[in-house]
């Protein structure tokens, strides 16, 4: 297990979680992101509960619809 | 029937059943469009009024689309006007409350109370609950909140958002990291809350 002074490398890697997981990192930009990560369990683990933590609160605040509100939106419609 | 009544007749068949093609596409859209919509407004009630005016301008107002483009970004385009027109929200959250916290803050915050000095992520995912979620969210003022629910929970692409909201791309992504951040700073605050204070805390 690595006890990890906060060192440049994983600054870097820390403001490149947002954009990464996003995918709107450049390639080269991904790469060394990767780079980084493949030799860092600090990071790693940081990055994969970014992501699931994303996924997480998406599923936690969906709401369904109301089905009323679907018949509704359906007679909004153009008549023939 | 003369050739140009024919052609107008043909015509208007075709207009009719674009119409009505364009109203079913958007149609099978409304539950991501009320996903979304219920993250911008306060209320289940709002949530479905926006959603309702929203399908009512754009049936209106289908000619405007541009077939082959986006249609949900339209719509949603349509729905974040219709929030701003309503007044809810004329005051801009401002840009510069203080918020040192970085990304790996709610990792570092929420494993702190656990014994491991670098446990598994889904150790520390299971310090939150579904509440915890949909109160941060909530929390979150709405300037910022609307990019993290377009990106987070509508899967909009970072140019998608900025097309919707008519802001630049950079403030897109200024606004989304800032976002994500207050939202975490409130869910480890909500689980501190809940009464699982770290040590020493």
């Amino acid at each position: 297990m690595s006890v990890l002074p906060v060192d440049d490398p994983c600054d870097k890697c820390e403001q490149m979680l947002q954009p990464y997981l996003d995918r709107e990192l450049t390639e080269e930009e991904r790469m060394e992101a990767e780079l980084h990560l493949d030799g860092c369990s600090y990071c790693r683990a940081r990055y994969r509960f970014e992501e699931k933590l994303r996924m997480f609160v998406r599923q936690a605040v969906v709401e369904q619809m109301d089905p009323q509100l679907k018949l509704k939106l359906a007679a909004l419609r153009t008549p023939l | 029937m003369s050739d140009t009544a024919h052609e107008q007749a043909r015509r208007l068949a075709e207009g009719a059943r674009d119409r009505v093609r364009f109203e079913e596409e958007a149609l099978n859209l409304s539950d991501q469009v009320y996903s979304v919509a219920r993250h911008l407004s306060g209320s289940k009630e709002e949530a479905e009024d926006l959603v309702q005016e929203t399908y009512a301008r754009a049936f209106r107002s289908w000619r405007s689309f541009t077939p082959g483009t986006n249609l949900r970004a339209w719509l949603m385009r349509i729905l974040t006007n219709l929030n701003i027109d309503r007044g809810r929200r004329k005051q801009r959250s401002p840009d510069t409350q203080p918020l040192e916290e970085g990304d790996y803050y709610l990792y570092n915050r929420l494993s702190d109370a656990l014994p491991e000095s670098n446990p598994q992520e889904d150790q520390v995912l299971r310090r939150l609950s579904q509440n915890d979620a949909v109160d941060a969210l909530s929390a979150v003022p709405h300037d910022f909140r609307d990019v993290v629910v377009l990106v987070d929970i509508g899967d909009f692409s970072y140019q998608d958002a900025a097309q919707i909201l008519d802001i630049p791309i950079g403030t897109v992504m200024s606004r989304l990291h800032r976002g994500r951040r207050i939202l975490k700073k409130q869910l480890a605050d909500s689980v501190e809350r809940d009464g699982q204070p770290g040590d020493g805390e």
